[in-house]
């Protein structure tokens, strides 16, 4: 049974980097590049990701953060942000669907509430993208985060502030470089994630700005050419962990640091 | 002051989460489908609607009976392999646990394009058999992880009384290391299951045109028309996965969420 699950496991690396050595060697590749629309998708790409990214880490740390810190019922706040987590990725969508549609929750409450003339635009483009992206994938941030800050060494703050630091110098100088390696991992899962999507992409993005994997799904639907898929599935994979070795990189290095600062 | 505006926040950045989720909620109970502010009139034909129509019952006993499949099989490659990985040293060990962690980070629209390529392969493509073994592989990470945890935790004096006392090693398993390990196991199979019965990202790529899980088809549907049916449908997996996350927290608590990360 473990062989089997090996093979496999080896099995569909192989398949991928053959089927882009099918026929002859990297043509695939140089027909992705010569085509203006696809490079542009593929930087679209990059750039939806990475402000996904950013907003994720905008809006989990604060959550992580408070997660840790409570006092009372922290099951509770745990509850609120993994039941969302556990919802199927199509319904999420769907929900944000009904909310920020043409003639959705918040549309029709600003236009009841007079604010607004017509409907705003909020779905259909990057914004609903991110926003969509952010929601599915803040979890995986969070959690990453939470990981690290509840087992961190609560005496470590108290010396800070025994020492005298205030509130947010000890945050600064000793909360948040203990948490980075939690940060990083988030990051990059929010990262990776994010290039791959294709269900948020699909419904809340509009028809002229896909992302390079809702092309390769239009691609394989519409005209089955394999070999062209692969070739942009291993693009994507490409470009989704160039930026991540880095990250990865970083994070070892601050991990040795922060353990080194731990010993102390 | 400062007080007030960090709660504000706070309470704003813990309902994002689950807001779609409750706007669905709601949406599925009004008669036109949309959830618009002056709230119209309560009915529960959508939920009619789903539970007469024999085509969205069988695609969701499908999605069941596959998830089920899925998780009993994930859930016990993935206690062989976290016994193997746990007990034995052995050359490659590293290897072998980033392969079964990396479908994880693996850019989910990539991914997709390499089952289809290896279900064409095996040519089993556009199978049932097809999808549940790319779901096996997917969910994997989602069950060795809380298997790995448990067995760390687990006192080996224990299984070496056992053995001392004479238990053959399958008694050992049977009778000392599996009951231990319970909570490991509940949650792996919870999470294979919620996963495996909410993909869509994966499986759109191994749909064929009779062979379809309930996730996908409400994606389509989506895309299709706005036929509100899909918020009662959508309410229904909610509620589904509401009651996983419940039951995770009667058996094992939430905190195995929080799970530090393996030896750093």
């Amino acid at each position: 049974m473990l062989v089997t699950l090996f093979v496999t496991g080896i099995g569909y690396l192989v398949v991928e980097s053959l089927s882009t050595g099918d026929g002859p060697g990297l043509d695939n590749f140089m027909r992705f590049f010569e085509r203006a629309d696809y490079v542009a998708v593929l930087i679209r790409t990059i750039l939806v990701s990475l402000l996904a990214t950013l907003v994720s880490a905008i809006i989990g740390y604060p959550i992580a953060y408070a997660i840790s810190r409570y006092r009372g019922n922290r099951n509770f706040l745990m509850m609120l942000v993994i039941t969302p987590w556990l919802v199927s990725v199509v319904v999420r969508t769907y929900g944000w669907l009904v909310i920020l549609g043409p003639r959705g929750t918040l549309n029709s409450l600003l236009l009841s509430m007079g604010l607004i003339d017509g409907p705003l635009r909020m779905i259909f483009n990057m914004t609903g993208v991110v926003i969509g992206l952010v929601h599915v994938f803040v979890p995986f941030f969070i959690v990453s985060v939470l990981a690290v800050l509840l087992h961190l060494d609560r005496a470590l703050e108290e010396a800070s502030q025994m020492l005298c630091a205030g509130p947010l110098r000890t945050f600064l100088y000793v909360t948040w470089p203990l948490s980075l390696p939690g940060v990083i991992t988030g990051a990059m899962l929010v990262y990776l994630l994010s290039t791959g999507a294709i269900v948020t992409p699909l419904l809340l993005g509009g028809v002229r700005d896909g992302m390079l994997a809702t092309q390769i799904y239009q691609d394989v639907l519409q005209v089955f050419d394999y070999p062209k898929a692969a070739s942009m599935a291993i693009v994507l994979v490409i470009v989704a962990f160039s930026l991540v070795i880095p990250l990865q990189l970083l994070e070892r290095r601050v991990a040795a640091r922060v353990s080194g600062k731990g010993v102390k | 002051m400062m007080r007030l505006l960090v709660r504000v926040v706070l309470v704003a950045l813990f309902t994002f989460l689950p807001l779609p989720i409750i706007v669905v909620a709601i949406s599925s109970l009004t008669a036109s489908g949309y959830f618009t502010v002056p709230l119209q009139s309560l009915s529960l034909r959508w939920y009619l609607e789903f539970f007469t129509d024999e085509q969205w019952l069988h695609l969701l006993a499908i999605s069941a009976i596959l998830a089920v499949v899925v998780a009993l099989l994930s859930t016990t490659i993935a206690l062989l392999a976290a016994l193997v990985i746990d007990r034995y040293r052995f050359a490659g060990r590293g290897v072998f646990e980033s392969l079964i962690m990396f479908p994880l980070v693996f850019p989910n629209a990539a991914l997709g394009v390499a089952f289809l390529g290896l279900l064409g392969l095996l040519n089993i493509s556009g199978t049932y058999l097809g999808i549940a073994l790319a779901h096996v592989i997917i969910t994997l990470p989602f069950a060795y992880r809380p298997i790995l945890n448990s067995l760390r935790k687990l006192d080996p004096v224990m299984e070496e009384a056992s053995m001392s006392l004479g238990a053959t090693p399958w008694q050992v398993l049977r009778t000392v290391t599996l009951p231990m390990i319970r909570p490991g196991l509940i949650s792996a199979f919870l999470f294979c299951f919620i996963v495996s019965f909410d993909e869509a990202t994966i499986t759109v790529f191994l749909i064929a045109p009779d062979v379809n899980t309930l996730p996908v088809r409400i994606l389509t549907q989506i895309q299709e028309s706005a036929s509100p049916v899909i918020a009662a449908i959508a309410t229904f997996l909610i509620a589904l996965t509401i009651s996983i996350v419940f039951l995770l927290e009667r058996t094992v608590g939430l905190e195995l969420f929080a799970a530090p990360e393996r030896g750093r």
